[in-house]
């Protein structure tokens, strides 16, 4: 331990304190049984025997992986179409709408949600501008409470992590290297496809994972537009905490919920860090 | 051409046609002027090189060329072609970059190849033809790296490499070795001049570096304030420039002024100055106000019976600074100072300080100069 600074020491005591501790304290609370409602201090596996041989909770957990999943791949497109977008445009626009891009992240979550909640109800922005454009004959009430009503709502709310990165990713390429290889021949599609596709893709796979990360552990969204069939993994582990009061199961189904985090970050630490920017 | 020999490093390889001519080219940014409209032909197979301070708009009348910056007049034609409105994916040449540009994400090998691969020409060829660069640029070994773990001088052969593997005609080189230390950047001034004589690409490169542009050029173009001030081989710059900027742009000169002119014979023109009438060769500058003489220092000789051109001085200073002996002479009725640079001989003595010596200079080592010289 020679030649840590002690601004160091603070700094890990910090981390201790405020992430360590919290993360060790539930996953010991996950070996622990709960009987007639209170907490027994015997530690056992009985919570991850159950958390497996369930097939209801299996289920849940599989609709939410592939709801995160899908909300992973739906906004890498669209998010990737936005950040070239605002990365085309010139200097001055770039910047008003990276920050207008940015501001709904300083927004409370849960106003977000409410607000994508009256886009897609039945008095909603989306109806009106169904029937406007004579889309629809009467207002669609399937756009809210269903597990698509949480695909939109996710995709909505999660679009800036996905821009951003890929955003920063762009903005690093340099005007030379663009300049390079129209200069050597290229069209503006293989440029694209040889050059800034491969150049940008790391931030890409960085979104990617932030918005799965995300998407997969998230129960308000789910709760709040979801309605029955938007029943997701995150609400199950809410509902041990917040209804049943079984803590233990609760952070047992958390610990599952950490360790897919924990692969998909270290995937996508793999796929981007490419050999070439070492 | 000053020494008999003619200096034959100088002479244009190839065919004298020109391979790029630019008429009346003009670029403007809104009421800045960066090029003033100009005329220059390159020559096929020659080593152009554009040079001139910061500001001198020689960047832009490369990036102009290159089809990275609109023309607001005139025409550029290649090989009798106009190309002013082709993009620049159609230009039919290729372009070495100051900071290389290179593709980070492809290895040596793949950035080379990207102008091979753009035209979709079959691996097997491709290959083959990668492999051929590699070996000309000497890099060879180094093919599966990427421009990260490359030193400088490595990523820049890389980057004329690059250049080089469509067989252009004409590579344009904006500031190649401005980002390497000294001692590589002699090293690839030699190189560039190998490869191009090799190769028989022509090259136009830009440089802010007057020694650069002597080592490596056929022919300098000197360009200031967006115009191009003289356009000539090193040696005619160096020992016969048009203006006070081109002849301190490259040294120290020696100015004897003020110069009119007393008559103009066949080849040689006999012009009053300060020091006394002196004779000087080769064409006269049209500006005919402001004149002066400007004698590089090394061109000053202490006379022989045979000099055309003699100074009566003083001798004020003599400094031995290693291959050269500076000496400075004054001018006893103007009370001019004038700089003489001898090579050092161990046996030489020095005249002593005080004494009176006789100085001289050819008609052809000296040239007549007009304008200002910022």
């Amino acid at each position: 331990m020679t030649g840590y600074a002690p601004g160091a020491i603070v700094l890990w005591a910090i981390c201790a304190l405020f992430i360590l501790i919290p993360l060790a304290s539930f996953l010991a609370y996950s070996f622990l049984p709960v009987v007639d409602n209170a907490i027994v201090y015997e530690p056992t596996l009985d919570n991850f025997a159950n958390l497996f041989s369930n097939s209801s909770y299996r289920t849940t957990f599989l609709r939410t992986m592939l709801l995160a999943f899908e909300v992973s791949v739906f906004n890498f497109v669209l998010g990737y179409a936005t950040a070239y977008f605002i990365w085309r445009r010139p200097p001055a626009w770039r910047n008003v709408l990276v920050i207008a891009l940015a501001i709904p992240l300083l927004m409370s979550y849960i106003i977000k949600i409410y607000a994508m909640r009256g886009v897609l109800g039945t008095n909603g922005l989306l109806n009106s501008a169904l029937l406007a454009f004579g889309l629809a004959d009467e207002p669609v009430s399937a756009l809210l409470f269903n597990l698509t009503a949480v695909r939109i709502t996710l995709s909505v709310v999660l679009l800036p992590f996905m821009v951003l990165p890929i955003c920063v990713a762009l903005e690093r390429i340099t005007p030379q290297v663009l300049q390079a290889a129209a200069d050597l021949g290229a069209s503006e599609i293989q440029t694209f496809r040889w050059v800034i596709l491969p150049l940008s893709l790391p931030g890409a796979i960085v979104g990617a994972m932030f918005t799965f990360v995300l998407a997969s552990g998230d129960f308000l969204a789910p709760e709040l537009v979801g309605g029955i069939e938007g029943f997701t993994f995150g609400r199950l582990v809410f509902s041990q905490f917040g209804l049943a009061f079984n803590w233990p199961l609760g952070a047992a189904l958390s610990v599952l919920l950490l360790v897919v985090a924990l692969a998909v970050i270290s995937v996508a630490r793999r796929l981007s860090n490419p050999r070439w920017q070492t | 051409m000053a020494a008999p020999d003619a200096d034959s490093r100088h002479e244009v390889a190839g065919d004298r046609t020109p391979l790029l001519r630019i008429r009346g080219l003009g670029v403007r940014f809104q009421d800045f002027e960066a090029i003033r409209p100009l005329d220059l032909d390159v020559l096929n197979g020659e080593f152009l090189t554009v040079l001139g301070p910061s500001g001198s708009g020689k960047t832009t009348l490369l990036r102009t060329i290159a089809g990275f910056q609109q023309p607001t007049a005139g025409r550029i034609e290649f090989d009798g072609r106009d190309i002013a409105d082709l993009p620049i994916n159609r230009r039919p040449f290729n372009t070495v970059f100051q900071d290389y540009a290179l593709f980070p994400h492809m290895t040596v090998r793949e950035n080379v190849a990207f102008g091979l691969r753009v035209r979709g020409i079959a691996r097997a060829t491709r290959d083959a033809r990668v492999e051929d660069a590699l070996g000309i640029v000497e890099l060879e070994d180094l093919g599966n790296r990427y421009p990260t773990q490359l030193s400088g001088g490595q990523q820049q052969r890389t980057a004329l490499a690059r250049a080089m593997i469509c067989e252009p005609r004409l590579i344009l080189l904006d500031e190649p070795l401005a980002a390497l230390d000294a001692t590589l950047r002699r090293q690839m001034q030699k190189f560039l001049k190998v490869v191009q004589r090799q190769s028989g690409i022509t090259f136009v490169f830009v440089t802010h570096d007057q020694s650069e542009a002597i080592t490596v050029s056929d022919r300098i173009c000197v360009m200031r304030s967006g115009r191009i001030e003289q356009i000539g081989t090193p040696r005619d710059l160096y020992y016969r420039p048009r203006s006070r900027f081109v002849a301190a742009f490259f040294g120290a000169s020696n100015i004897l002024e003020p110069c009119r002119i007393e008559s103009t014979g066949e080849a040689v023109t006999m012009v009053s100055t300060p020091f006394g009438t002196m004779s000087v060769d080769g064409p006269l500058p049209q500006v005919r106000e402001g004149l002066a003489l400007a004698v590089r220092p090394e061109a000053l000789v202490p006379a022989s019976g045979d000099a055309c051109n003699r100074i009566g001085c003083e001798v004020v200073s003599v400094s031995f600074v290693g291959s050269e002996t500076i000496t400075e002479l004054r001018h006893p009725q103007t009370r001019h100072v004038l700089t003489m640079k001898t090579r050092s001989n161990p046996s030489a003595r020095h005249p002593a300080v005080g004494s009176h010596l006789e100085v001289g200079f050819d008609a052809a080592a000296c040239a007549l100069v007009t304008g200002a010289q910022e």
